[in-house]
């Protein structure tokens, strides 16, 4: 914004213009000190990434300096110990399982209640909210108590049920306000060409969910990637782990020790922080979609 | 108008999944909280009595009291975190788009991770604060940020909110533009400064804005449990221990199933009492 305004009155004098000057530092010194705050916002990530690579002898020695070059051992013994490829396989498994389900069953049922508004539909939301503010806790022991009882403990199709129920409220908020605001005429063209619900939800209002769909599913893989409590209960099989809970194996079981904790950190993150890189955009988007409503 | 009730046969399966693993799960958690359940054996029915040692004993009514607390600190400190992140950045568009996706790194990290940092970063001896504050000369700062039950809370609560004031930003930076340009523009030709502009013209309009990332963030910091779970686990002392810490440990800790359950139905009801409440509060507020 200043720069068109303090060109247009630089024009206007001649010689040294001190009001342009003076005015380019502060607009200078303003965005120095704001990068250098997000900077230090950074600073702990950046520590992450820097011990990563030191060895222990260094970070005993100089906690805080840079290491002396990329040692790469604490990251082999991390990926040769804490099953990691295996992890990254679960998690992305169940991450996409309970995408495909939450996308499905959350665009039907978002249809009817973007439609219709009557007391069916506002009870329907009422449990959607309820959904949406129940800490996972609390729901945590009977899940494990029916799981172990109905024999899903331990098993693919129990988490990715569990944490289907846990985001399906997300994806019906998410879809219903998108549908509400697909225009109605799309739907009686269809109609009077006797489409049944159905085929109209699957060939008028489908094909125009896929923005929102990726901006949902962005979403629940990072809380379904990310998630601690519900694999760390449900499942204990080490084959079957997810890298959260790898990670928290790996680095609970041996106290802190730096040399573990940080490459376990980084290879924790890494596959999210990629994904963000790309679609920065749409996450970005995405979290801000609540604000705009 | 068949048609259109028969409408409602789409939200079977979101429905079923509910129903089976999250409103059943919740009417289970009430029935196992009037039960002394262990997890394995008979359940016993001892009526109200997990409810009235809740209530009996100040230690539970104490931890209810920190998890509004710590809410309220976290909620306040991202709120201004948040606003003076998006409100530099709002003025800034050359490095708008890059700081808000910096400041949202922190948010798309687990809990796990976030948690082994700060806990390394807090340690006593080695951690990196304590190193850092020797090196600028400040050792007489140094703390034993997570061991001393006066400041861990705090501590805990710094860790949360680094994680989130990226969220906080990107809500309050998506508020920022939908204020026409035309409102700043008259600002600044009346002379109004930079902050002028910001307190008498921009917050007023936020309020939107601000009623959802108040909302948002004070439900998910009232179900925090994985940061302190990770860094102090309820310590030093009781200073740490939510409400939630003291589900899980006797839940997994003690296999105390029944008077998990009561908690958590205490637990649930909090979480729905506020957050009822701040809606009103805030629409309210935004109307008048």
């Amino acid at each position: 914004m200043s720069l068109t305004e303090t060109q247009t009155t630089a024009r206007a004098h001649t010689g040294p213009d001190w009001d342009f000057i003076t005015r380019r530092a502060k607009s200078i010194l303003v965005h120095g000190i704001v990068l250098a705050l997000v900077g230090i916002m950074l600073l702990p990530l950046i520590y992450m990434v820097m011990m990563s690579f030191k060895t222990s002898t260094e970070i005993a020695q100089d906690p805080l300096g840079l290491p002396d070059s990329l040692y790469w051992g604490n990251y082999m013994a991390a990926l040769s110990s804490m099953g990691y490829v295996r992890s990254v396989l679960n998690s992305l498994g169940i991450t996409l399982s309970v995408i495909v389900v939450v996308v499905f069953a959350g665009a039907m049922a978002a249809y009817p209640l973007a439609r219709l508004q009557n007391r069916t539909s506002r009870v329907i939301v009422m449990i959607m909210a309820l959904g949406l503010a129940t800490p996972n806790f609390v729901t945590i022991t009977p899940i494990y108590v029916i799981f172990r009882d109905i024999g899903l403990l331990d098993s693919y199709l129990g988490i990715v049920l569990a944490f289907a129920a846990l985001k399906l409220p997300l994806a019906v908020f998410f879809y219903t306000s998108f549908i509400a605001a697909i225009p109605m005429e799309l739907e009686e063209a269809a109609r009077l060409d006797n489409c049944n619900n159905w085929q109209i939800f699957w060939h008028v209002i489908r094909p125009l969910l896929a923005p929102v769909t990726a901006t949902l599913s962005l979403f629940v893989m990072i809380m379904v990637w990310n998630d601690f409590i519900y694999p760390l209960l449900l499942l204990t099989d080490k084959d079957k782990l997810t890298v959260m809970i790898a990670v928290y194996k790996f680095v609970g079981n041996t106290g802190i020790d730096p040399t573990k904790l940080f490459p376990a950190a980084v290879l924790g993150s890494l596959p999210l922080l990629l994904m963000f890189a790309v679609f920065q955009r749409k996450i970005m988007a995405g979290a801000t979609a609540g604000a705009v409503k | 108008m068949r048609a259109r009730r028969s409408l409602y046969l789409f939200t079977f399966p979101a429905l079923l999944v509910i129903g089976l693993f999250f409103i059943h799960p919740i009417i289970l958690t009430f029935d196992m909280s009037l039960t002394n359940y262990k997890g394995i054996g008979e359940a016993n029915d001892i009526g109200w009595r997990n409810y009235e040692r809740i209530v009996a004993r100040d230690r539970y009514l104490n931890e209810i009291w920190l998890t509004l607390w710590y809410t309220v600190i976290v909620v306040s400190a991202l709120t201004v975190t948040g606003l003076f992140f998006a409100a530099m950045l709002h003025r800034l568009p050359l490095i708008r788009n890059f700081s808000r996706a910096a400041l949202y790194t922190p948010a798309m990290m687990s809990f796990v991770v976030v948690g082994y940092i700060w806990q390394f970063l807090y340690s006593p001896l080695n951690g990196g604060i304590n190193v850092a504050l020797r090196d600028l000369g400040l050792g007489a700062w140094e703390q034993n940020w997570l061991g001393d039950p006066s400041i861990a809370l705090y501590s805990v609560a710094f860790a949360q909110i680094w994680m989130f004031t990226g969220f906080t930003c990107a809500i309050f930076l998506a508020g920022f533009a939908g204020i026409p340009e035309e409102i700043n523009e008259a600002g600044r030709l009346e002379g109004a400064s930079s902050w002028q502009r910001f307190r008498y013209l921009e917050l007023p309009l936020l309020g939107p804005s601000i009623t959802v990332s108040v909302m948002l963030t004070t439900i998910g910091t009232l179900k925090t449990f994985e940061l302190p779970f990770i860094l102090t686990k309820g310590g030093p002392d009781g200073a740490t221990r939510l409400l939630s810490i003291d589900i899980i440990d006797n839940l997994f800790g003690q296999y105390k199933f029944g008077f998990a359950s009561a908690l958590s139905i205490v637990m649930l009801v909090i979480v729905l009492a506020v957050a009822f409440l701040q809606n009103k509060v805030l629409r309210d507020r935004e109307q008048a």
